[in-house]
């Protein structure tokens, strides 16, 4: 990935920060598609996927890890056995950010 | 893709030694010469195959279910191959799901299911590739491509289709009169809800199109329509659905193994060892015996050694109903912990992903020795009782397979997965607030 304008160390850090952000939108809408539930695209980084806002299930989750996988080629439930990157949007987003092919983790 | 395939097919005369090696046709191929995956039914020597891998047999309409070409007839549609006609009864009693991958309009589909007398559970009607029509039928139906049959007349079809989908056994119509004998479509056990499994998939159909509809969330969905879990001890009765569910179940089966109809006994008639059914029923259908689990209560910690659920149950609020249930009663008997080992490979995703968003939390290093170690704990604190004695064996073995000699499934022991070897222990901490048992779920001890 070439950094962005002006590109310092700092740079680099915020276009990993802008890459997340766009992440957690595309997950946004993928979680929006499968549970056909609009206000899933309003809902915070912080917000536990597994809690009440969100009330990820097995079902929900299959299709957002299979959705995951197909868009950013990244298998969440291969490399995180015990699906801690799914706490919340955020960190969803940030853990596949940093494995997405051509993402923040591969520009280093 | 597409090219290598369709040179030397589409003239229907397939050139032993000039195709790609899925593309060759049953009878030819040489033990040995190609994945296992790619070997057809007749090339495998009795015994290689297990019995009843077949789940769904996908159907091209023209010339394959039909006895002629749909829209090339007139106003008079053709009838049904009665050939084909029979396969498929004898197929849908052996609890074998039928679907249909066309190139027709959808009203062909319609007219092929009224003809035949037999329910689809899916039918992909379209101008698209073949293959994605069965691979679209998989993710539906949520079974591997492995568990696929296709059935087309046309060779280039069959070829785009082993192509691209090696798993899926790929057969001629005239294949089919001899297939119907292979082991892949002999299921060892078929049970009352085997027999009903097709038109369970037609209540699925619709249950699924009304749920689309449904303004509200999915638990208001579950509650619209009249969704019943019932959690009960096992009886002997139960001891053939359950051995079935353990063979069938990938996606939700927590030890990745199945368990024999004497095993299922033994374990029933235990008092160290528990066995649940769970039964699932709503208003547009009996879904019958839908889960079950097997749980060993050791003094401080309940241990669930099989926890299984059919996909079909999958986002009805089962296997929730299920986890919650288990914790509380472990509670209620004094446990501290509820604690689930499960075999860690990339069908069992939704399994654990229910038991993350149940609270379970997976326990350290994944080391395989360290279950031996347990199964060799709960046989020893229930000494004497000789179930309990088995479950022993049981860990030990699941240890030994996990380091690395994994030959498939069987017993309570790890298949070979894509993901890694190993399992781990998801413990729920039953210190804290229970969770609630929802409201459309019944149980022993439960008001």
């Amino acid at each position: 990935m070439t950094a962005a304008p002006g590109g310092a160390s700092s740079a680099d850090a915020s276009s990993a920060d802008a890459a997340t952000t766009v992440i957690a939108d595309e997950i946004r809408r993928i979680l929006a598609a499968a549970t056909g539930r609009a206000e899933m695209l309003d809902i915070p980084a912080d917000a536990p996927l597994f809690g009440q806002a969100v009330a990820l299930d097995s079902l929900t989750g299959t299709l957002l890890l299979r959705e995951i996988r197909e868009r950013f080629g990244v298998d969440v439930a291969g490399e995180d056995l015990n699906l801690d990157a799914l706490a919340t949007l955020g960190t969803l987003a940030a853990f596949v950010g940093e494995r997405a092919p051509g993402g923040p983790g591969e520009a280093g | 893709m597409d090219s290598a395939v369709t040179g030397p097919v589409e003239s229907g005369r397939v050139e032993p030694g000039t195709v790609e090696p899925g593309t060759v046709e049953p009878g030819t191929v040489e033990p040995g010469t190609v994945e296992p995956g790619r070997v057809k039914a007749g090339a495998v020597k009795a015994g290689a195959v297990k019995a009843g891998t077949v789940k769904c047999v996908v159907w091209d309409i023209d010339n394959t279910l039909l006895a002629g070409v749909y829209l090339e007839s007139g106003a008079e549609p053709p009838p049904a191959d009665p050939g084909m006609a029979t396969v498929l009864r004898e197929l849908a009693g052996r609890g074998i799901l039928h679907a249909i991958a066309s190139r027709n309009p959808p009203a062909a589909a319609e007219h092929a299911a009224q003809v035949t007398g037999c329910e689809f559970a899916a039918a992909e009607c379209g101008w698209g590739r073949k293959s994605d029509a069965v691979a679209r039928i998989a993710a539906e139906l949520n079974v591997a491509a492995g568990a696929l049959a296709f059935v087309d007349d046309d060779p280039y079809e069959r070829a785009e289709v082993t192509f691209a989908l090696p798993p899926v056994l790929v057969l001629s119509p005239e294949d089919m009169a001899d297939a119907v004998g292979w082991p892949e479509f002999s299921p060892s056990v078929v049970t009352p809800e085997g027999r009903r499994r097709g038109a369970m998939y037609a209540q699925r159909r619709r249950r699924l199109a009304a749920e689309r509809s449904f303004g509200g969330s999915r638990e208001e969905f579950l509650r619209s329509c009249g969704t019943r879990v019932t959690i009960a001890a096992a009886s002997v009765a139960d001891v053939p659905r359950l051995h079935e569910l353990s063979e069938r179940t990938s996606q939700f089966n927590s030890a990745g193994a199945d368990l024999a109809e004497d095993e299922f006994g033994s374990l029933i008639s235990s008092p160290a060892s528990g066995v649940l059914t769970v039964r699932l029923r709503d208003t547009f259908g009996d879904d019958g015996l839908v889960g079950g689990c097997v749980t060993e209560h050791g003094a401080g910690t309940w241990t669930v050694r099989l926890l299984m659920m059919s996909c079909r149950a999958m986002g009805r609020g089962v296997i929730e109903a299920l986890l919650a249930w288990l914790a509380r009663s472990a509670a209620r008997e004094g446990a501290q912990a509820l604690e689930v080992p499960c075999a860690l490979n990339d069908r069992n995703v939704p399994l654990r992903l229910a038991l993350a968003a149940a609270g379970f939390r997976a326990a350290g290093d994944h080391a395989a020795g360290d279950h031996a170690a347990q199964g060799q704990a709960a046989g020893d604190q229930a000494a004497g009782d000789q179930a309990a004695g088995d479950h022993a064996a049981q860990g030990q073995a699941a240890g030994g397979q996990a380091a690395g000699q994994a030959t498939g499934r069987g017993g309570l022991g790890v298949p070979g997965g894509a993901v890694g070897p190993g399992r781990a222990v998801f413990r729920l901490d039953l210190g804290g607030p229970l969770p609630e048992l929802p409201g459309w779920a019944t149980g022993p001890g439960e008001p």
